[in-house]
């Protein structure tokens, strides 16, 4: 259980907000999506909660416990964290990499248990041929799931992923909201993601965050969020509804 | 090294492994002739086993002190590029190199090339290694606890202060009278003559202390290097981490330099050609490996020196094979 209480996070000295007063509780075994246009704060509320970024004041309750005081490996063991830019300064295997993910588990000296954790991970993402392969041999799509494969060797109950998609072409980034909702599905995980197109998010959120000016506007399951009235306001941009297959689409050109 | 990691070796790394040692012998061997029979040989005097022994016991303290002092530059320059993100630097960009040539100018300009301060090897060492932690310390203190970027931040503060310490001692250099400038420029630059036999035993433990800290860290930094957020989602405290690593780095270097002179290349040289050799991102084997190639180029590189009597010094072979493989590498990481 993941509870946000009175978040404020500022980058500069003039008091300028980049998060305000954020409060929210993260809705288990999920897919919960932050939305929002740039300098939203989306990423930087993904981050703190992921126990990446120090914010300035407030607290994250992990299972009714400050994030901050718990040990750092301990923490890596529930909370998983992906980066938007999946560029490595080092040429590693796909293997290597889901390696990594038990780091947390075994301090980088990996036991048959943690190896079997490694070939289910890659299993589970389609990776086993592609094991031995170097991550910059691949496309954009299977470097993307070699990175899902190494949190899922990390093996949390949390997944936290900024901006997946903005890499990947449009079969990929399907592909890829398919490979989330099937963590929940199947593993039970709860996952926060930052999405730029709400498209995606009406698709395949089960809650939507939607944020302006660091502070949450509204929150919402998609049905109650792909309405013209909150996308205008949290977006600043005249949008149209439309309805197809019975489920809402907006068009905003 | 257990099993598991023994099986992890690549082919490559399993050659390094195998012909490490017997090169590092061989040009220990080429070392000590070139002291000993070819130097005898050379002045016409016959080598009677009491002349030998006596250049072998200043030869290997010599030896053993390039070889720990080599493999620390080494060691030291693959950390700062792991915690720096990025294998174009080293630490001498800090401008480790230009404090310490800054400690022997003002020493000698102070209190004279005769003095105490300057002639006695103890003292000579605990100033130089002293004002390169001062400096370094000053420096990640104002800079570190900045916070964002400051890695960045702090290159250029390193770039500024050699630039002017250099000037400065340059400028120092010049006013000096002859005697004490060559003093100066012997002390600054490495020959096994100046490099001092009797400090390298009480010196060799600090570098090993030293070696082993960072060595023992060879599993996070696998994880550092995977740069800052990936390495904090996965349970390293990437902050705390980066600031014990600097500061060990500048324990590291200031050791090194203050024992066998500035070699701005060495560690830049060693820890590429090791990942290049290798060919893995793994700390352990690239430790071990850049390690071993610092001391084979300066051993082999002192060797040649010594054989060719000094007529091409050791920094300069070192300092243009650095210079043309640092060239090599920018061209190359602009193309891909």
């Amino acid at each position: 259980m993941i509870e946000i209480c009175g978040l404020n996070q500022s980058y500069d000295r003039r008091g300028g907000y980049t998060l305000r007063d954020i409060n929210l509780t993260i809705r288990e075994r999920a897919v919960t999506a932050l939305v929002g246009a740039n300098g939203a704060g989306k990423s930087t509320l993904l981050g703190v909660i992921a126990n990446i970024v120090r914010p300035l004041s407030g607290t994250v309750l992990l299972d009714g416990e400050d994030v901050r005081r718990i040990k750092a490996s301990a923490a890596a063991k529930k909370l998983a964290f992906l980066k938007q830019t999946l560029r490595l300064g080092i040429r590693i295997t796909v293997e290597e990499l889901a390696e990594y993910g038990r780091f947390p588990h075994c301090g980088g000296r990996p036991r048959d248990a943690d190896m079997e954790k490694i070939d289910d991970a890659l299993r589970y993402m389609k990776l086993s041929e592609l094991r031995g392969r170097y991550l910059d041999e691949l496309s954009g799509g299977q470097r993307q799931r070699a990175f899902i494969a190494m949190i899922l060797a990390q093996d949390t109950p949390y997944i936290f992923l900024d901006e997946p998609l903005n890499n990947l072409d449009i079969k990929h980034s399907v592909e890829m909201m398919k490979i989330v909702k099937r963590l929940v599905a199947e593993l039970g995980k709860t996952v926060v993601i930052v999405l730029h197109d709400v498209n995606f998010a009406a698709a395949y959120a089960d809650r939507v965050v939607a944020m302006k000016d660091g502070r949450i506007m509204s929150e919402g399951n998609p049905e109650e969020m792909i309405t013209k009235d909150v996308l205008d306001r949290v977006f600043d941009h005249d949008f149209n509804i439309a309805e197809h297959g019975g489920r809402r689409v907006c068009l905003y050109y | 090294m257990s099993a598991r990691s023994v099986k992890r070796l690549n082919a490559r790394g399993l050659a390094a492994l195998f012909a490490g040692p017997p090169l590092l012998l061989a040009v220990s061997a080429l070392y000590i002739y070139s002291r000993t029979y070819a130097k005898s040989s050379r002045l016409g005097i016959e080598m009677t086993p009491a002349a030998f022994e006596s250049i072998i016991g200043r030869a290997l303290p010599a030896l053993a002190g390039m070889c720990v002092a080599a493999a620390l530059t080494a060691i030291v320059s693959l950390v700062f590029q792991t915690v720096t993100q990025s294998r174009l630097l080293t630490p001498s960009m800090l401008g480790f190199d230009s404090v310490f040539v800054t400690t022997q100018t003002l020493l000698v300009f102070l209190f004279g090339s005769r003095s105490e301060m300057f002639a006695n090897p103890y003292l000579n060492y605990l100033t130089a290694a002293g004002a390169m932690i001062a400096v370094s310390t000053l420096m990640y203190g104002a800079v570190l606890r900045r916070g964002r970027d400051n890695i960045v931040f702090l290159l250029m503060f390193g770039l500024v202060l050699s630039g002017i310490l250099r000037s400065g001692s340059g400028y120092i250099q010049v006013i000096m009278d002859a005697e004490d400038f060559n003093r100066v420029r012997a002390a600054t630059s490495v020959t096994v003559n100046n490099m001092n036999t009797d400090i390298i035993l009480p010196v060799l433990p600090i570098m090993l202390f030293i070696s082993a800290a960072l060595l023992l860290r060879h599993r996070t930094y696998n994880v550092m290097s995977l740069g800052p957020e990936q390495a904090k989602s996965l349970g390293v405290p990437y902050e705390r981490e980066a600031n014990v690593s600097l500061l060990l780095i500048a324990a590291g270097m200031s050791v090194a330099t203050a024992l066998i002179g500035s070699l701005t290349f060495l560690g830049l040289l060693s820890v590429n050609a090791a990942r290049e050799l290798l060919k893995t991102h793994r700390h352990l084997p690239l430790f071990i490996g850049s390690a071993v190639i610092a001391s084979l180029l300066l051993v082999s590189g002192q060797g040649a020196a010594e054989l060719l009597q000094g007529a091409l010094p050791v920094t300069a072979i070192i300092d243009l094979a650095g210079c043309s493989y640092m060239f090599y590498l920018i061209l190359r990481e602009n193309r891909l």
